[in-house]
């Protein structure tokens, strides 16, 4: 396959609603510090019916935004007891499943890392858990919408070796879904098979 | 034929865009226009009331997207030159984006870009422009159109800040003004660079008169319009800025 | 035949050699990666890599006709599939 040049550059902006933009302003700009760097005021002026709105943006850092959507007179759509203000799950919902989707924001050290924890717990959004994981330790809070939200340092730098080990995995996965056994069991069956075939020729990348 | 909707956000005291605009895309021999208007409060042209002026911008373009109009003009002139070098594209840029983001698909223009989208599609390097403002704003009106690769060979200030009297400047002080400059060199004369201050029955006498092309605010509005939806520029009777097209146009 | 990758990353390291320590065992590398192998089921003790539960649970990058029937606090054990 031929080569794709790699052009896009990161996230314009990661866009959720809310209810409750007063208390998404006070997480956002005055807990976190994250400054507001964008609004725009308008109407629902296509075919669908539509409440006038306000989708204002907060820098995330590297000129990434997160920006929400607050639309005047909407009441949310009904849902379960579980989740965020955008989705919404039964009791019965497993919490795995719930958090699973997050946005995770990047610090650089440790000390930047206790900081955000620092803002955290001085608000009324302390952080609920503070976890390492292989490579990497975050914490963890849900912001005044719901939305599970992590910031996380890197313990070390992602090496080219995870890079090729990523890729495999995706491949087998891709591979895996496709047949008749599903499983965890067959990821790591098929994934030895690709690591034989193209670890062994796979040449470290210059450092 | 369908009707072109043209949306114009105006300073409230304006009355000469609601005139001229109208009276000049009328005469388009092949396309229908109808138009429609929100107001921003403004009465004295001066620095701040201009600001404060703009500051209602967001407020207008929600109201006169709720009407669907094909193409917005936002219909002040000097409001936007105040905002310095390039500021039209600034403005234009967020109009477009409030209107999209709101799923709109009515396009914007602005006075100040159409007379600088104007002067460059008659080929203008070297200008002379009458204004009615202050002579502290129409510094800044030819400082603009300089930083827009226009060299202003001269202008005139008529010194009126009460936009209600701008409206009302008779034709003969505007050619009188106009007459008056130094227009050694100059390839495009610019008759009134003001929205509000009355010129059209000026604009083809004068460009016999002088030999060169003289444009309004409002000829080169109605230019930008027209090149928007992609009509025949064919306005007869307001200067050969309106008469590009005119050979091409059927029937 | 019991067979086992595991990528070299500094975490995996400790698990390696303490499976290498055993002399049942054989360890050599392909690409990036260690292959564990041996021809009996391999059983490494998790306390005695001194091993974080992410780091644990994430080690084993595939497995060559073997399968894992033991993977917890205690230790793994993969035998042939």
């Amino acid at each position: 396959m031929a080569e794709l040049p790699h052009i896009i550059r990161g996230v314009d902006h990661v866009a959720f609603p809310t209810f409750d933009p007063a208390a998404t302003v006070a997480f956002y700009r005055d807990v976190l510090g994250f400054p507001v760097v964008h609004s725009i005021c308008a109407a629902g002026w296509g075919p669908e019916r539509h409440p006038d709105f306000i989708h204002f943006f907060f820098d995330i850092g590297n000129g990434d935004r997160i920006a929400f959507f607050y639309y005047f007179g909407f009441e949310p759509p009904r849902g379960g007891s579980k989740g965020d203000v955008y989705a919404r799950f039964d009791d019965d919902a497993p919490n795995f499943f719930v958090t699973s989707r997050h946005l995770a924001l990047h610090v650089d050290s440790e000390a930047d890392l206790l900081e955000y924890r620092r803002r955290l717990d001085n608000s009324r959004w302390p952080v609920e858990l503070q976890l390492q994981h292989e490579t990497i330790e975050s914490i963890y809070t849900h912001d005044p919408n719901g939305y599970f939200f992590e910031i996380t340092r890197a313990l070390r730098p992602v090496t080219p070796p995870e890079d090729l080990d990523a890729n495999l995995t995706v491949d087998a996965l891709v591979e895996v879904v496709g047949g008749p056994d599903v499983s965890m069991a067959a990821l790591l069956a098929r994934k030895a098979e690709l690591i034989v075939e193209r670890a062994a020729g796979w040449e470290p990348a210059k450092r | 034929m369908t009707t072109h909707r043209i949306g114009l956000v105006v300073p409230s005291s304006n009355v000469t865009v609601e005139t001229e605009l109208p009276a000049l895309l009328r005469r388009h021999p092949a396309a229908r226009f109808s138009f429609h208007s929100s107001r921003m409060r403004m009465h004295t042209v001066s620095a701040a009331a201009l600001a404060a002026m703009n500051a209602q911008r967001e407020r207008c373009i929600m109201e006169i997207a709720d009407a669907s109009p094909d193409v917005i003009l936002y219909a002040c002139l000097v409001a936007v030159m105040v905002g310095g070098p390039g500021e039209h594209r600034r403005v234009e840029g967020a109009v477009a984006e409030q209107l999209a983001t709101g799923g709109s698909a009515a396009l914007i223009r602005s006075s100040a870009g159409a007379l600088v989208e104007a002067l460059h599609a008659v080929q203008a390097t070297r200008i002379a422009i009458v204004t009615p403002y202050p002579r502290p704003l129409a510094e800044q009106v030819v400082g603009y159109l300089e930083s827009e690769d226009l060299a202003v060979a001269d202008w005139r200030a008529l010194e009126v800040a009460d936009n209600a009297e701008v409206g009302c400047i008779p034709g003969e002080r505007v050619l009188e003004a106009a007459r008056s400059l130094d227009r050694t060199g100059v390839d495009a004369l610019v008759i009134s660079a003001c929205v509000q201050m009355p010129s059209l029955d000026l604009v083809d006498a004068a460009e016999q008169e002088f030999g060169i092309p003289v444009l309004s605010a409002a000829t080169a509005g109605a230019y930008s319009v027209l090149r928007s939806l992609r009509l025949p520029v064919a306005v007869p009777g307001a200067g050969s800025l309106l008469r590009a097209d005119t050979t091409s146009v059927p029937a | 035949m019991t067979q086992l990758f595991m990528l070299d990353v500094p975490e995996n390291t400790p698990i390696v050699a303490v499976a290498d320590q055993d002399p049942a065992i054989t360890v050599d590398r392909v690409g990036p990666y260690f292959r564990i192998a041996s021809d009996t089921p391999i059983v490494i003790d998790r306390r005695a890599t001194g091993c974080r539960h992410a780091v644990w649970y994430s080690s084993v990058a595939g497995l060559m006709r073997s399968r894992i029937t033991q993977w917890d606090k205690d230790a793994m054990r993969i035998e042939p599939a």
